[in-house]
C-alpha cells in the first residue's frame, strides 16, 4: 500500500500533548544564570549613560551587561550585530541592558534598579511622513556601509521613456521598480479602472512559545546555543560572524519549536551567546509574553496605493502600485521586493508599473511572518478585482479565471511561471456549494472570493538515512521540525525505502552533527529537504538490494522491497527480511556496507502554491461587528503526502488570515510606544470566533517535488484577509481599505456611506 | 512575569483577615483573576496578600423577596444557579455566563470583581439596574451600601480600609418582570466596550444601567436616556462609536428584557 496520501498523526504529537517534549526553556543546565532584558521605553533617543551600580549591588546579581560588554566583532545595526543598543535607541522595546543573576526573580528585581539616561530624539512613527523629503531620520548614526549618502537618496524611475526622479528622505532604504509596457495606455483602453489606498498594520506572529535561548561553553571552549529557532546553520553562521569565532567553535542546537511563523531567527541567541562569552557561565534568556510583544520582530505595516483596469470581456489591462513598507529599524531587508512582485497576483497583465519602498521608522524591527508581504499585497489587488467585477458585471471567478497565469506565462519577475494550479484551484472552489448560495442569503450576509499564491523557496539540502539492526530506518536532517515537516519525511522515506511508516524515525541533528539544511521557512522544506530524504532513502534501498542480492544470490534488478522484506520479483517465497540483512551487516566481520544512504537536492525551479478562499460573513449593521459563518479554502498542494497535515496547514493559514482581517494590530501612540502589547489589547482569533473551515485539496504535482509534493505552509494565509474583506463588501456594501476590519471601523464606514447616500 | 516580593497569609476567619489587613499595603485576594496578572506585571505591589478564598461566603440563596449572593461565589456558580432561573433575575446569570472564559469563570468571584471596579466590567451595570445592595464588613462592624453609591471612579469604590464585601443582595423583581444584560465586547479582552442591563417591570416601568463607556457604571434615568452620561473613547473605540454603541446596547437590553416579560405571561 502506498504511504503517499495516507493521513497519519504527527510524530511529535504524543510528546507534545503529554508534556514530554523538552523545549529550549526546559533543559536543566548546571550553574545556569538567568538573564532579563531592560527594554527601552522610548522609541528614539541617544543613550547618555546607564547606571547599573544599584543593580550590581543587589545580592544574586552577577552582571549588568550593556552593548560594550558583549565581545562583538561585527559592526552594523542589525539585531545580531547590535543585540543591545549601542549609542542610539531606535524603537521602544529595544533591549538596552541585560541583567544576569542567579535566579530569574533576582534578575527581574534588579532590572528595576537599572536606569538609563537618554536624550530624546524625534520618534518617526508615520511611514508615509518618514519617506517625504526633509523628514527627520529614524536612525541618525549610520554604519560604515551606509555612510553619509543615507542623508538623501533618489529613486531613479524610468516611466514611459521619460526619466523621472522622485525625491525621498534618507529613511527610504530601498526602492524597487518593476515596469513593463505602458500603463497609461492600458488604462486608456480599459472599460473600468478602479483604485484605492490600502493600509495594513504591524502584525505579531503570536507563537505559543515566547522566544527563548540558552548558551554555555564546553570545557573545550566551544560555544553551545540551545534555542528555539527555525534554522540552526543560519544561526550558527550569524553568531560566528558576530563574535568573530570559527564556525567549529559554535554549535547550535535547534530544540523542538513551540511555534515560530517566521519570527524566530537569531534574536535571542546573540544575547545569550554574548553574555556566556563575557561571563563564562551558562545563561538562559526566556522572554515573557509582554517582552516578546515589544522586543521581537513582527510583520511590517504597509501602505499600498493600487490602480487596476480591465476591459468589458474581463481582460485585465494595467496595474500600478506604490507600496510603502515600514521596516522599522531593520536596515538589512524588507518585503518591498516580494510584495511588489505578488501584488500582481496569479494573473496576466498587459502593462505594469509596480514600485516598492522600504522605509525605516522607529517601530519595532521588521521580521518575517508567514508569507511576508503577501497578505498585504493580496488584500489590495483582490479587493480591487472584486470592484472591477462589480463595475463590469462579471462573475468574480470568471474575471480571475480569464486572466489566471498558467505554466510558461512570464511573471512580474521576468521569468516564466513553472507548473502552477491557479485555474484548477479556482475551478474547484467554484464548485463548492457555498458559492451557489451567494445570491440567496439573508440580509446583512455576504460571501467573498479571493485568491493568492506564494512562489515557494529553494535551498540546497541533504539528508541521511540509516537502517538499524532491528530493520528500522532513522532519517537524519538538520531541518527544524516546523509545521510537521518531519512527519512528511516519514512518509517519504517509508515509501521510497519500502517499510512501514511505523518503522521510520526522524532525527533533527545540530550544526556539529547534521547534514546541511537551510532554515525552515519559505515553504521550501518538503520540496527541498524532502527530496533529499527521498534520495537518501533510495540510496539506502540500493545498498539493501545489493546486500540482499548477495544473500539470495539474485540480481538486485530482480528484487523488490515489500512490507519490510526483500523479495524476488514474482517469487515472494524467496525473501529475506530487512532486519536480517541489517543484522548480518552491522556486526563484526560483516561483509556488506552499512545499509545507509545520503541524498542531496538543489532545486532550481520554484514550486508556487495557489490558494483561494470563500468567506461567508454576517455584518451587524448597528455595531459593525463581523461574524464569520463559514470559510472555505482550496489550495494546490502539489501532492498531499499526508492529507491530515496539509489540511491542518490550510486551516491554520486561513485562521491567521482571519486574524489579519478582523483582529490583529500592533499599534503605537504618537511617541512610538506600543499600545497593544498584550493579549488583553491585541486580539487574535480564538476558537469561538473561527467558523468551520472547509478544505479542498487540489493536486497539481510539482515536477521536481518528492512524489509531486511542494511547500504549502504559506499560501493559505495570503488571500484570506481579502476574502473576508470582499465578504464584508458583499454583506454590508462597504469597501474596507484598512486592516483589521474592526467593528468601530466598519461602523464608521457604514455611517459615512449612509451619509453619502442621504 | 514574576511578582515583586510579598508575603502571603491565608485567612482562617473574617476577624483573622481584618487583623492581617491592618498591615500597610496589604490587599485581599479572592479569586485572583484581576489581581494576580497585576502582580505579575508588577502593576500592583502589595506587601502582603490576605487570601480570603477559604472563608466560604459563596452561598447563593433565594429567601423570599431577596437574592443573596455570597461575595466569593464564582461566575461559574452564578451562571448555573437555579435560583436565578426567572425572567426577573435573568440578567444576573446572563452577565455571569459572559464573563471571561471557563477558567476565569471557575476562579473569578463576584465580590472580587465588584471591589476591583474595572470601569469596563459587566456586573456593575446589573447590580445598578436591579437596585442591589452590597453588604460590607470591617472591624468596625457591618454596613449596607446601595450599588448606586458604591462605584465612585475607575478602580475606586466606597470600600474603606480593611473593609470587605461579604454579599450582594438583590431584591427579587416583582413578578411579571424581565431583565437582560447585553454587551459588545472588545475582541481581545472580552471586556465591555458598552454593556447595558435592563429591568422591565410588569407595569412597564424600567431601570437601565450602562457600563464600559466611561469611568464607572451608571444608572440611567427612567426610559434609559443617555443624555449627559460621561463617556470616553480610546484608540480602538472612539468616543463617537461608544456613544452610538451605548444606544444600541440599551435598546437591545430593553428589548430582550421586554421579551422576557412577555414570555413570563
Amino acid at each position: 500500500m502506498s504511504q503517499i496520501g495516507t493521513a497519519r498523526p504527527r510524530i511529535d504529537a504524543p510528546d507534545k500533548v503529554t508534556g514530554a517534549t523538552r523545549f529550549a526553556g526546559d533543559g536543566h543546565v548546571l550553574g545556569l544564570l538567568h538573564a532579563r532584558l531592560l527594554l527601552s521605553t522610548e522609541a528614539h533617543a541617544r543613550i547618555r549613560g546607564i547606571d547599573r551600580d544599584a543593580a550590581l549591588a543587589a545580592p544574586g546579581v552577577v552582571a549588568v551587561l550593556v552593548a560594550a560588554d558583549l565581545p562583538l566583532e561585527s559592526a552594523g545595526g542589525d539585531r545580531t550585530s547590535e543585540p543591545l543598543a549601542r549609542e542610539e535607541i531606535v524603537f521602544a522595546g529595544q533591549p538596552v541592558a541585560m541583567v544576569v543573576a542567579e535566579s530569574a526573580a533576582t534578575a527581574e528585581d534588579a532590572l528595576e534598579l537599572v536606569s538609563i539616561d537618554t536624550e530624546p530624539l524625534d520618534a518617526i512613527v508615520d511611514v508615509e511622513h518618514a519617506m517625504s523629503p526633509g523628514a527627520a531620520l529614524a536612525r541618525t548614526a549610520t554604519d560604515d556601509e551606509a555612510g553619509d549618502d543615507l542623508e538623501s537618496i533618489h529613486a531613479g524611475v524610468d516611466k514611459g521613456g521619460a526619466d523621472e526622479e522622485e525625491e525621498l528622505s534618507g529613511n527610504v532604504l530601498d526602492t524597487i521598480t518593476r515596469q513593463e509596457g505602458d500603463t497609461a495606455a492600458a488604462f486608456e483602453s480599459s472599460d473600468a479602472v478602479v483604485e484605492g489606498t490600502f493600509r495594513t498594520p504591524w502584525v505579531y506572529q503570536a507563537y505559543i512559545e515566547p522566544q527563548v535561548a540558552t548558551a554555555w561553553l564546553e570545557p573545550s571552549g566551544t560555544l553551545v546555543v540551545s534555542t528555539s529557532t527555525q534554522g540552526s546553520f543560519v544561526t550558527r553562521n550569524a553568531l560566528a560572524r558576530a563574535f568573530g569565532l570559527q564556525l567549529d567553535r559554535v554549535r547550535v542546537v535547534a530544540e523542538p519549536l513551540g511555534g515560530a511563523f517566521g519570527g524566530k531567527f537569531a534574536l535571542m541567541e546573540p544575547l545569550v551567546a554574548g553574555a556566556t562569552l563575557a561571563l563564562e557561565r551558562p545563561v538562559r534568556l526566556s522572554l515573557t509574553r509582554t517582552e516578546d510583544f515589544q522586543a521581537t520582530n513582527p510583520a511590517s505595516a504597509q501602505v499600498t496605493h493600487l490602480k487596476v483596469g480591465a476591459r468589458k470581456d474581463g481582460t485585465l489591462t494595467g496595474i500600478e502600485a506604490r507600496m510603502i513598507v515600514d521596516r522599522g529599524s531593520n536596515a538589512g531587508w524588507g518585503v518591498e521586493g516580494i510584495t511588489s512582485l505578488l501584488v500582481a497576483g496569479p494573473y496576466r497583465w498587459e502593462a505594469r508599473d509596480l514600485r516598492g519602498y522600504g522605509v525605516q521608522t522607529n517601530r519595532f524591527t521588521f521580521g518575517a511572518y508567514r508569507a511576508p508581504g503577501a497578505p498585504t499585497a493580496a488584500f489590495a489587488v483582490e479587493s480591487l478585482l472584486d470592484e472591477l467585477a462589480r463595475k463590469l458585471d462579471l462573475d468574480p471567478f470568471e474575471l480571475r479565471l480569464k486572466n489566471a497565469v498558467v505554466e510558461g506565462d512570464i511573471g512580474v519577475s521576468g521569468n516564466p511561471f513553472p507548473t502552477i494550479g491557479t485555474v484548477q484551484v479556482l475551478e474547484r472552489l467554484r464548485e463548492h456549494p457555498l458559492w451557489a448560495q451567494r445570491d440567496s442569503l439573508p440580509e446583512n450576509e455576504g460571501i467573498g472570493l479571493a485568491a493568492g499564491y506564494w512562489p515557494g523557496g529553494n535551498e540546497p539540502a541533504s539528508a541521511v538515512c540509516r537502517v538499524d539492526p532491528d530493520g528500522t530506518l532513522t532519517v537524519v536532517t538538520s531541518a527544524v521540525d516546523m509545521s510537521g515537516v518531519s512527519t512528511g519525511f516519514v512518509t517519504i522515506a517509508a515509501e521510497a525505502f519500502g517499510v512501514s511508516p511505523d518503522d521510520v524515525r526522524v532525527v533533527t541533528a545540530d550544526t556539529l552533527t547534521g547534514p546541511y539544511a537551510g532554515a525552515s521557512g519559505g515553504s521550501k522544506v518538503t520540496y527541498t529537504v524532502g527530496t533529499a530524504v527521498l534520495r537518501a532513502a533510495e540510496a539506502a534501498r540500493q545498498k539493501l538490494l545489493l546486500a540482499a542480492s548477495e544473500e539470495l544470490e539474485i540480481s538486485p534488478d530482480d528484487l523488490e522491497v515489500v512490507d519490510g522484506e526483500v523479495r524476488a520479483v514474482g517469487a515472494p517465497d524467496r525473501s529475506i527480511s530487512v532486519e536480517q540483512i541489517a543484522r548480518n551487516t552491522l556486526r563484526f566481520g560483516g561483509r556488506n556496507e552499512p545499509i545507509e544512504g545520503h541524498g542531496g537536492s538543489a532545486q532550481i525551479v520554484g514550486a508556487p502554491s495557489v490558494a483561494a478562499h470563500l468567506s461567508h460573513v454576517r455584518v451587524d449593521p448597528e455595531t459593525g461587528e463581523v461574524e464569520l459563518l463559514r470559510h472555505v479554502v482550496a489550495q494546490d498542494v502539489g501532492r498531499a503526502l499526508n492529507p491530515a497535515l496539509v489540511e491542518g496547514q490550510m486551516r491554520g493559514g486561513a485562521t491567521q488570515g482571519i486574524g489579519w482581517a478582523l483582529y490583529e494590530e500592533l499599534a503605537h501612540d504618537e511617541d512610538g510606544r506600543l499600545v497593544t502589547g498584550s493579549f488583553l489589547t491585541y486580539a487574535i482569533p480564538v476558537a469561538e470566533q473561527v467558523p468551520e473551515i472547509d478544505t479542498l485539496i487540489v493536486e497539481v504535482p510539482a515536477p521536481d517535488g518528492p512524489y509531486g509534493a511542494k511547500g504549502i505552509g504559506e499560501a493559505p494565509v495570503v488571500a484570506a484577509p481579502a476574502a473576508v474583506a470582499n465578504a464584508v463588501r458583499a454583506a454590508a456594501g462597504v469597501r474596507m481599505h484598512e486592516l483589521p476590519m474592526t467593528a468601530p471601523r466598519i461602523w464608521a464606514a457604514l455611517s459615512s456611506s449612509a451619509g453619502e447616500e442621504a | 512575569m514574576i511578582p515583586a516580593t510579598l508575603d502571603y497569609h491565608r485567612a482562617t476567619s473574617l476577624e483573622d483577615a481584618f487583623e492581617a489587613l491592618a498591615e500597610p499595603d496589604a490587599r485581599a485576594l479572592a479569586g485572583g483573576q484581576s489581581l494576580l496578572p497585576m502582580l505579575k506585571l508588577r502593576v500592583a505591589r502589595p506587601s502582603l496578600l490576605v487570601d480570603i478564598g477559604g472563608l466560604g461566603l459563596d452561598a447563593i440563596e433565594l429567601t423570599g423577596d431577596e437574592l443573596r449572593i455570597g461575595a466569593l461565589a464564582t461566575w461559574g456558580a452564578l451562571a448555573s444557579a437555579i435560583e436565578l432561573d426567572s425572567p426577573g433575575l435573568a440578567a444576573v446569570a446572563e452577565c455571569a455566563a459572559g464573563i471571561g472564559d471557563l477558567q476565569v469563570r471557575n476562579r473569578g468571584t463576584v465580590g472580587g470583581s465588584l471591589a476591583h471596579a474595572d470601569p469596563a466590567s459587566d456586573l456593575p451595570a446589573v447590580v445598578l439596574a436591579l437596585d442591589a445592595r452590597l453588604e460590607l464588613r470591617s472591624p468596625d462592624g457591618e454596613r449596607s451600601v446601595a450599588a448606586a453609591d458604591f462605584f465612585r471612579m475607575p478602580y475606586t469604590t466606597a470600600l474603606e480600609e480593611r473593609e470587605l464585601i461579604v454579599a450582594v443582595v438583590v431584591p427579587v423583581p416583582p413578578s411579571g418582570s424581565g431583565s437582560a444584560y447585553v454587551s459588545v465586547e472588545h475582541p481581545a479582552s472580552g471586556y465591555a466596550l458598552a454593556g447595558a442591563a435592563a429591568l422591565v417591570r410588569s407595569d412597564a416601568t424600567t431601570s437601565v444601567a450602562i457600563t464600559g463607556v466611561g469611568g464607572r457604571a451608571v444608572l440611567l434615568p427612567e426610559g434609559g436616556s443617555l443624555d449627559g452620561v460621561e463617556m470616553y473613547g480610546d484608540r480602538f473605540a472612539p468616543e463617537e462609536y461608544k456613544r452610538h454603541l451605548a444606544t444600541v446596547v440599551v435598546g437591545r437590553a430593553l428589548e430582550r428584557a421586554t421579551q422576557r416579560v412577555e414570555g413570563a405571561r
